[in-house]
């Protein structure tokens, strides 16, 4: 081999393998286990597209694909509009602005499995903080059953994801406020703007790209939602919000593991073409220059 | 000045509700822990502190919880040990070595990190199963190793990236190997960086729940998200006593992490988030 | 960095090490359930480690069926040799035996001559079999109950348990109604509605002699009047009579309804028979006041209860197949079998106990019980069932919880499974 790759290639070696073997390959098969009719008490048998042939007329299916659609559609706004909210405000310099950061900090490091339980003690009907909550202000007299109707079970969801993910939205923001030069803000002063205007003329404009860039990640990550599903609803009520990878993952214990890849692979093929889009309007060759 | 004024008090209200947003679960769970009966809030009951959770929790051996903690924790640290290790290489490679079409592997390597991890499983699993590997350590420090890798070289490259290029240009000139290179030069140079980026694939290796929940049956393995998820207690019904109390030991690592490195987290973090 | 390397390589050898140690000596039993089973479980391994020598060690699993189900098909489904041996529940056994993970236990049978003619015979029949031969034995038989409350019957003038639903629709209602006055949290009647195969189970019943679910040449009919009328009754017990709590369908499995009804705030209970002897504890509020009868049926027909109850196998890849059978042959024991009743107040798969002395002083219901275990009504005894249930459970769930309407729901489920079935055939 020419001296020059030689060496080059030997230290990338390690990354790629490791993705290969347990990244690339576990895709691949999965692709090739959605042609087949693969479950654990039959002979294995190929049947092309057969399997997706049955996704496409599977209620559950469609079912399953637009709760994680209008999931991202709601939640991810408001991650973006608390998380620029949060972001301004760990970027101030106030004397507990270490404390601000440890704060933010916590509902993101702490796994999700864990935060779940508690959201789902939360949520109880008969002696949760939500309910406590609602009578104690007079929301609401009646106890509301969060999880038992599909709007409230949705809306539950999405507080959860949203309490875990505005944190590191915001932590991106902030990259992206470090990076807007002082001296604009100062010209901006002395041109008597308002810190409105501030924010809409100066601030706004030029963090759309790290905006767009936290946007397409949450996305992407967004459609692989899992855990606190499997902890706070099962997919219930009637399967209102069973996600894809949740909706798959039913499958693969079932012991079908033909179909169940196929649901995955449609959900590969959808956060593919998304992450597409990432590519696309991220610039990432500023990072390295 | 009266702007500024204004401006000051919206910052201390909004860091009000910032602070009680992010910590309200997390306070419900520390009180409910110490609540001998965790349906205080229902006006029939009185809160009974006790520290009975804890001494259950920890003093059952059936209850495995200890394994699940030390199995974590030993999970994520070797898996984070080996992911940095495994980075900074490829990291190396692509800022100091002539990889050709740098960018190309960098974006598919970012296009790779996000496949969501349940199209990966069946074929992990069945790799393990014939490998014999399901339910020890192995089967989730080597998928946890890929799976956080892209993070890694992506934080990583961009630590390197910032060493002046004079520095290793003139070691090689002394007749210095690229590996003598990076141990000597880069990864003493970039310490902090390499720092930070073992705390975050420590925290996402704690994080994951779903390669844990398929490769895992029991506590020889099973980390302390799947271990809390499917906790079963003693005393009936959900002891959701004993989970809080599972759950407020399993935090306190993490907690431990974010308060001493707060500030490494969060600039890694950003290093990860590419500037746009 | 060299010494750190060194430190976690060596740390990775432990690992690696301390993974690979075997058990031969040593039976890895996995059981999970409310508490009180499991540590009837570890008694019970107690004995047996006396009396035989032989280690068991224990792998607790959670309550929640599903779980449990998941943990084992992980270690199955990889052809780990552990656990050697496990508790199943009914619906299960078709597709661990269909997938070749269970031991034919034939062979130790007739070494030992054992006698299945012990064990109740439709029991045997309807889930231990698989191709002709016995791949599981009957630890302890479950059927649904009605349990009620005889000191509030009482109070307000009602003699006997009700027969029809529309008697316990008519119960709960009064009595609710005045018992809100001292209990603002007192319900009619609770029972499992969350999504969970004890949905399934729940609902087989209140179908039961109604129509229930009938399977023919591979395809299923649920979408019946009688079964749309059962399913629109549940939804009104909920929404429109309101006796039962709006959580019956997200929060309520067995457990749930276990503790609801124990801490006195509920006048029926549909159960197994292991709540009978937990409402007897003595920090239970309705200690001696409960009552236990059939399920109600409708008018005009007979009531009906679930199969359940949880069986008793080996592992084909198990290592320690031989020291496994001692154990599966002391579990179902006479003593061990009478101890299960005496301890746990549950219901053996022995029919000889039913008809011992102490045993019938102790709990003068369980002739009652041997009886009604004769006729037990079984969910689809199919591999796929799973699937089955589960497509179930998504649209009975979604009804009860008012989403869709009982007829739709009914419609769509049978569609959907019909559609799925064909997937599971050769």
């Amino acid at each position: 081999m020419n001296k020059e790759l030689r060496s080059p290639l030997l230290f990338i070696a390690p990354v790629l393998t490791f993705i290969l073997i347990f990244i690339l390959l576990p895709v691949i098969g999965t692709v090739v286990t959605s042609l087949y009719k693969d479950i654990t008490y039959l002979d294995n048998k190929f049947i092309f597209f057969e399997n997706y042939r049955q996704i496409f007329q599977d209620p559950g299916f469609w079912q399953s694909l637009r709760f994680t659609m209008f999931f991202i559609l709601v939640s991810i706004p408001l991650e973006m509009l608390l998380g620029l909210i949060f972001a301004i405000l760990i970027d101030q310099e106030v004397p507990y602005k270490g404390f601000l950061r440890v704060c933010i900090l916590i509902p993101w490091a702490i796994p999700a499995a864990i935060s779940s339980r508690t959201w789902e003690l939360i949520y109880n009907y008969n002696y949760g903080l939500a309910n406590f909550i609602c009578s104690f202000t007079g929301i609401s007299v009646q106890p509301v059953n969060w999880l038992g109707t599909s709007l409230g079970a949705f809306f539950s969801l999405v507080l959860a994801d949203v309490w875990k993910t505005t944190p590191f939205i915001a932590i991106i923001l902030l990259t992206g406020l470090q990076i807007i030069p002082g001296e604009i803000y100062l010209q901006a002063q002395v041109d008597r703007a308002n810190f409105l205007q501030r924010f809409f003329k100066i601030t706004l404009p030029l963090l759309k790209p790290v905006f767009i860039v936290a946007l397409l990640f949450r996305t992407i990550d967004g459609l692989r939602i899992f855990d606190i599903i499997y902890i706070l609803t099962h997919g219930g009520p009637g399967g209102a919000t069973a996600s894809l990878s949740h909706y798959s993952y039913k499958y693969f214990l079932a012991g079908d593991f033909g179909y169940g890849s196929a649901v995955s692979t449609t959900l590969f093929i959808i956060s593919f073409l998304l992450s597409l889009v990432y590519l696309k309007f991220g610039k990432f060759q500023n990072t390295l220059s | 000045m009266k702007e500024e004024k204004i401006q000051s008090i919206l910052i201390l209200l909004g860091s009000f509700f910032m602070v009680g947003f992010c910590l309200l679960p997390f306070i419900y769970m520390l009180v409910t822990s110490f609540s001998s009966s965790p349906d205080y809030l229902s006006s029939k009951v009185s809160f009974g502190f006790t520290f009975n959770n804890y001494r259950s929790v920890l003093g059952t051996d059936s209850l495995h919880f200890m394994q699940y903690l030390r199995n974590s924790l030993l999970i994520s640290a070797i898996s984070a040990f080996f992911c940095v290790f495994i980075a900074s290489l490829g990291a190396y490679s692509i800022t100091r070595l002539n990889l050709p079409h740098k960018m190309g592997f960098l974006f598919f390597i970012l296009a790779i990190s996000m496949f969501p991890q349940v199209c990966l499983i069946s074929y992990l699993f069945k790799l393990m199963t014939s490998l014999g590997w399901i339910n020890t350590y192995f089967a989730l420090i080597l998928p946890y190793i890929a799976w956080i890798l892209p993070l890694c070289l992506w934080i990583l490259a961009s630590y390197f990236a910032q060493i002046p290029a004079e520095l290793d240009k003139a070691a090689l000139i002394d007749g210095c190997t690229p590996w003598q290179v990076l141990y000597k030069i880069i990864l003493p140079v970039s310490r902090p960086g390499i720092f930070s980026t073992a705390l975050l694939a420590f925290i996402f290796a704690f994080n994951e729940f779903l390669f844990s929940l398929i490769l895992t049956s029991d506590h020889n393995a099973r980390t302390i998200p799947v271990g809390i998820a499917l906790f079963q207690g003693l005393h009936g019904e959900i002891p959701w006593g004993n989970i809080m109390a599972a759950s407020i030991i399993a935090v306190i690592p993490i907690l431990l992490i974010i308060i001493m490195f707060q500030k490494n987290i969060i600039q890694g973090l950003t290093r990860g988030a590419v500037k746009g | 960095m060299t010494k750190k390397t060194v430190l976690l390589i060596s740390c990775l050898v432990f690992l690696f090490c301390g993974c690979s140690k075997t058990n031969k000596n040593t039976v890895v039993f996995e059981v999970g359930g409310a508490p009180n089973e499991i540590s009837f479980w570890e008694e019970i391994i107690k004995d047996f480690q006396q009396q035989s020598g032989i280690k068991v060690e224990i792998i607790r699993q959670p309550t929640d069926t599903d779980q449990r189900r998941q943990g084992l098909v992980v270690a199955l489904k990889s052809n780990k040799n552990n656990p050697d041996v496990f508790l199943m529940d009914v619906a299960w056994i078709s597709q661990f035996a269909a997938s070749g993970w269970l031991e034919n236990l034939d062979n130790y049978l007739k070494a030992d001559k054992v006698d299945t003619g012990i064990f109740f015979k439709n029991v045997i029949n309807l889930s231990d079999k698989y191709n002709n031969n016995t791949i599981a034995l009957p630890v302890y038989v479950d059927g649904g109950m009605l349990y009620y409350r005889k000191d509030l019957l009482n109070k307000y003038g009602f003699n006997n348990a009700p027969v029809t639903w529309d008697q316990l629709i008519e119960y709960s209602l009064k009595i609710q109604k005045q018992e809100r006055k001292t209990n603002p949290g007192f319900y009619g009647f609770v029972w499992q509605g969350a999504q969970y195969e004890g949905l399934i189970c729940s609902f087989i019943e209140f179908a039961g002699s109604n129509g229930g679910i009938i399977i023919k040449d591979n395809q299923i009919k649920i979408n019946t009047p009688a079964n749309i009328k059962t399913l629109g009754m549940l939804c009104d017990l909920i929404h429109i009579q309101k006796i039962s709590p709006p959580n019956i369908f997200t929060e309520m499995k067995e457990e749930e309804v276990r503790t609801f009804f124990q801490q006195g705030d509920a006048l029926f209970e549909r159960n197994w028979p292991y709540a009978w002897s937990l409402h007897q504890n003595d920090d239970s509020a309705v200690k001696g006041k409960v009552g236990l009868a059939s399920v109600p049926h409708f008018a005009g027909n007979k009531s009906a209860s679930t199969l359940g109850g949880w069986h008793i196998g080996i592992s084909k890849f198990s290592d320690a197949k031989d020291l496994s059978w001692e154990f599966v042959k002391f579990t179902v024991s006479y003593e061990t079998q009478k101890k299960l009743a005496m301890k746990l107040g549950w219901n053996p798969g022995r029919k000889d106990i039913y008809k011992d002395r102490e045993i019938k002083q102790k709990f003068p219901h369980f002739s009652y019980l041997g009886n009604i275990f004769e006729n037990l009504t079984p969910r689809p005894n199919l591999p796929y069932y799973t699937q089955i249930s589960e497509i179930m459970q998504k649209h009975i769930n979604s009804a009860l919880s008012g989403k869709t309407n009982p007829e739709t729901a009914l419609k769509e489920a049978e569609l959907e499974i019909n559609n799925s079935i064909k997937r599971y055939l050769k």
